[in-house]
């Protein structure tokens, strides 16, 4: 009973998945879906093992990845003493909290050519933009994570005559990793979505671009194989990172 | 109706008044299948309620009362027997009858007169006759000049009493009550109980309330049916013979204070059932 | 916001002005040092223009018609895009949100696929929809769907369950539980969908807009840098961000409780 309510509907979701599929092949097959705009799908799994097999997938994945770290480490080291300097001046965070708040809902990726004209076709346009896309997540979280440590710890912390300091490294920090950590893994999510989106429009770096040279190769089943791919690379990132956030945590 | 005739040995004489009987349970088992096995909510319970007739189901806490509102409601269907509302049975929530929960159950984002007319609204009632006919129930209820205002406005002890005029507009042979009144103070509620009294006799309506209440049972009703603490069975019928039309004030006296006794010693042992059980489980559970 | 009624019980009307004071002095400040960077001539003057040249570029554009049109342009691409994409959102997210079973089964796909890299789509959606705005506004709509099918699916589970019961006990029918008890009980979860999926959906319009178009906002955009017109670039980058946030600010409104406008009666 209870096994089938944990397994039941993990086999819909991905039969349904696997019959959609199935049906996109016979309607492409029959001549219903036009074969030039979608190609077959057995044929796009084909393209797949072409594509990492032949397309230098491990170097440009390298690439991405150290972008997408370097924009990481980036919104880390300016997000969170950002978060913390907000924390701390109260008034300084009345002014600006709601601005950040509002960065973040902004298109802020539409920035991409003010840093083309800056750094050029580099990687150094790419790991800028994801830096400010993950910055307001990373920010907001930490002062939300600070601000939330609960009041009797902190009289606890002051019934112990901590100076101003160990309060902070005691008390106020340890009880706001969790949040912040929560606030990091947007960050770093937000930042590896554009920093694949900007290489695919600047066409630089490393896994954008393999879509753009697939596409303008004509290779239909090859394109769809390449899109493929960097999407299961970023939903195995995604849950790598969400693994990871759960390990760092301590129990709460 | 072998059922019912086993439950009428235990009592003397059924309700005073000859009308036919408009609700009919007959014989009803509900089973519930949980992951420690079937647990049995209501055994083989029979009650046949007469047109204008207030009749309270009482029990203690777990007992399956809630169970039995939910399949008079067709909310939920019975494991075996059958429950019939004017000869038709009962496979689903029924026009004849409405309903009146015991949470909170106002739509917030509808007016007073917009929560009112929300049954009419549903059968296509044009707009200017609902809330019309809305209006009058609203009035019945006692909260004329509240008909624009919106729930959150409002005391709970009104908006359960928007929840009744919702229902009562609904214009329903049987008007189900689940608790509808366990959320407010014991003062309050002898007053709303003062309404329900007054609507019932200008209605001429029939009712069944689920209760814990001994009080509120001893108020409003002709006949209490007294169930048992799991599983849920017909302990006895009591038949309350105060004189209608009735107010709070009866209380105060001999009577009443008769038939509370009288009920509390029957209910006694079925919940002291109730408590000893939830003791075990949290003892359980602590372990 | 409760509390700080409280501290400042002493000098009401003080604090807020001193909040404002620092906005004032931030925006002052990062103004005077952009305008001395510019002036100094450590960086490319291409890339920090003297604010006058970007005040002027600011008023040129919002004097030409043909912003006005390209800015017609992407709205309109936007608003097919939300309403395509997330009125499919809306139907996925009731019928997932209405089932525990069809909901555990595929909200996994939508929440993993959700924050993935959408643009990437945008060779497929070109052999689909064309070079014209179809595409653009299939990229809208791809990416507007997921933020709203999650957050209409949240919602649908977050009404209470006793509404649902009111409605089933007074026999409305299912197209009627829709538009009468699921809509207007969620309606905060579906128009905070609906916010995120407006700035999602320009967003997606606006690169594949720079990506490969010949017209609006994004186009207008990668135009300037083609053409390395800075203060024209800052003019319109400017104006979009004011754009998104005004038109934030005002779906958030529509948020506002019923009874306070109710009450006006």
């Amino acid at each position: 009973m209870r096994a089938f309510d944990r397994f039941a509907p993990a086999a819909l979701g991905l039969g349904g998945f696997i019959l959609f599929l199935v049906a996109v092949e016979i309607l492409v097959r029959v001549g219903v879906i036009n074969g030039y705009i979608v190609p077959l799908p057995s044929a796009v799994l084909v393209a797949l093992g072409r594509v990492v097999a032949e397309e230098g997938v491990l170097p440009r994945f390298l690439l991405t990845a150290g972008e997408s770290l370097a924009a990481g480490l980036l919104v880390a080291g300016i997000g969170i003493p950002t978060g913390i300097l907000l924390f701390r001046f109260n008034l300084l965070r009345r002014a600006t909290e709601n601005w950040v708040a509002a960065f973040a809902a902004a298109p802020i990726v539409l920035v991409y050519p003010l840093f083309l004209v800056i750094f050029g076709r580099s990687s150094w346009t790419i790991i800028a933009i994801g830096t400010i896309a993950g910055l307001p997540p990373v920010v907001l979280k930490t002062l939300e994570g600070f601000s939330g440590v609960r009041p009797v710890l902190i009289r606890v912390g002051e019934s112990f005559n901590l100076t101003g300091w160990q309060q902070f490294r005691t008390i106020l920090f340890p009880a706001a990793v969790p949040t912040i950590f929560a606030g990091l893994r947007l960050g770093l999510i937000f930042a590896m979505i554009n920093v694949v989106g900007v290489e695919f429009l600047i066409n630089f770096g490393g896994l954008g671009p393999l879509i753009n040279e697939l596409s303008e190769r004509y290779d239909m089943p090859g394109t769809y194989a390449a899109i493929c791919f960097v999407v299961l690379v970023s939903v195995l990132f995604f849950l790598a990172v969400e693994r990871v956030e759960r390990w760092l945590r301590p129990a709460s | 109706m072998s059922g019912n005739q086993a439950n009428l040995k235990l009592q003397p004489e059924p309700a005073a008044g000859t009308a036919p009987a408009i609700l009919s349970v007959d014989d009803v088992v509900k089973r519930f299948e949980t992951p420690d096995g079937p647990v049995v909510a209501v055994d083989h319970m029979s009650l046949d309620v007469r047109q204008g007739e207030f009749v309270s189901v009482i029990g203690p806490s777990g007992c399956g009362k809630s169970t039995l509102f939910n399949l008079i409601g067709g909310l939920l269907s019975p494991t075996e027997g059958r429950i019939s509302i004017a000869g038709e049975e009962v496979r689903g929530p029924h026009p004849s009858i409405g309903m009146v929960f015991q949470e909170e159950s106002t739509f917030p984002w509808r007016s007073v007169e917009e929560n009112v007319a929300f049954s009419l609204e549903v059968q296509g009632v044009g707009k200017a006759e609902r809330l019309e006919r809305a209006r009058h129930f609203i009035a019945m209820v006692g909260l004329r000049g509240f008909e624009r205002r919106y729930p959150t406005e409002l005391s709970g002890g009104m908006r359960q009493r928007v929840a009744m005029a919702r229902t009562l507009a609904f214009e329903p042979k049987l008007l189900l009550m689940d608790e509808p009144f366990a959320a407010l103070d014991e003062q309050t509620r002898l007053l709303l109980g003062d309404k329900v009294l007054q609507i019932q006799q200008e209605l001429n309506q029939t009712v069944v309330l689920i209760t814990h209440n001994i009080t509120e049972a001893v108020q409003l009703s002709d006949r209490i049916l007294i169930m048992t603490y799991r599983p849920g069975r017909t302990k006895r019928f009591v038949e309350i013979k105060l004189p209608r039309p009735r107010t709070s004030e009866i209380v105060g006296s001999d009577a009443f204070g008769h038939y509370v006794a009288e009920i509390w010693n029957d209910l006694r042992e079925e919940a002291s059932k109730g408590m000893h059980d939830q003791e075990t489980m949290a003892e359980r559970r602590r372990r | 916001m409760a509390t700080t009624g409280v501290v400042t019980g002493a000098a009401p009307g003080w604090r807020p002005d001193a909040v404002t004071l620092v906005r004032a002095a931030i925006i002052a400040a990062v103004l005077i040092l952009w305008q001395l960077l510019a002036i100094s001539g450590l960086l490319y003057q291409d890339v920090v223009p003297p604010l006058q040249a970007i005040a002027v570029a600011l008023i040129r554009l919002l004097g030409s018609g043909d912003f006005y049109a390209n800015l017609w342009a992407s709205l309109y691409e936007t608003a097919v895009a939300l309403v395509v994409g997330g009125g499919a959102a809306l139907f996925v997210g009731i019928v997932l949100g209405g089932s525990r079973f069809l909901g555990r089964a595929f909200e996994p796909y939508l929440y993993y696929l959700g924050p993935t890299p959408k643009i990437i789509f945008f060779p497929i959606m070109i052999m689909w929809f064309g070079v014209g705005p179809g595409s653009k506004m299939a990229m809208g709509a791809l990416s507007c769907f997921f933020p709203v099918a999650l957050s209409v699916a949240v919602g649908m589970r977050a009404i209470p369950p006793i509404l649902i019961r009111v409605g089933q006990s007074f026999r409305a029918s299912q197209a009627q539980m829709v538009t009468k008890v699921y809509l207007p009980a969620m309606r905060e979860p579906v128009v905070n969908g609906f916010r995120l999926g407006f700035g999602i959906a320009l967003i997606g319009v606006l690169l594949a807009e720079t990506k490969l178009s010949n017209q609006g906002l994004g186009f207008l955009v990668i135009q300037n840098y083609q053409r390395f017109d800075m203060p024209a670039m800052y003019a319109l980058i400017i104006v979009i961000f004011a754009l998104s946030m005004l038109a934030n600010a005002g779906i958030s409104r529509l948020t506002a409780p019923r009874s306070r406008r109710g009450g006006a009666h």
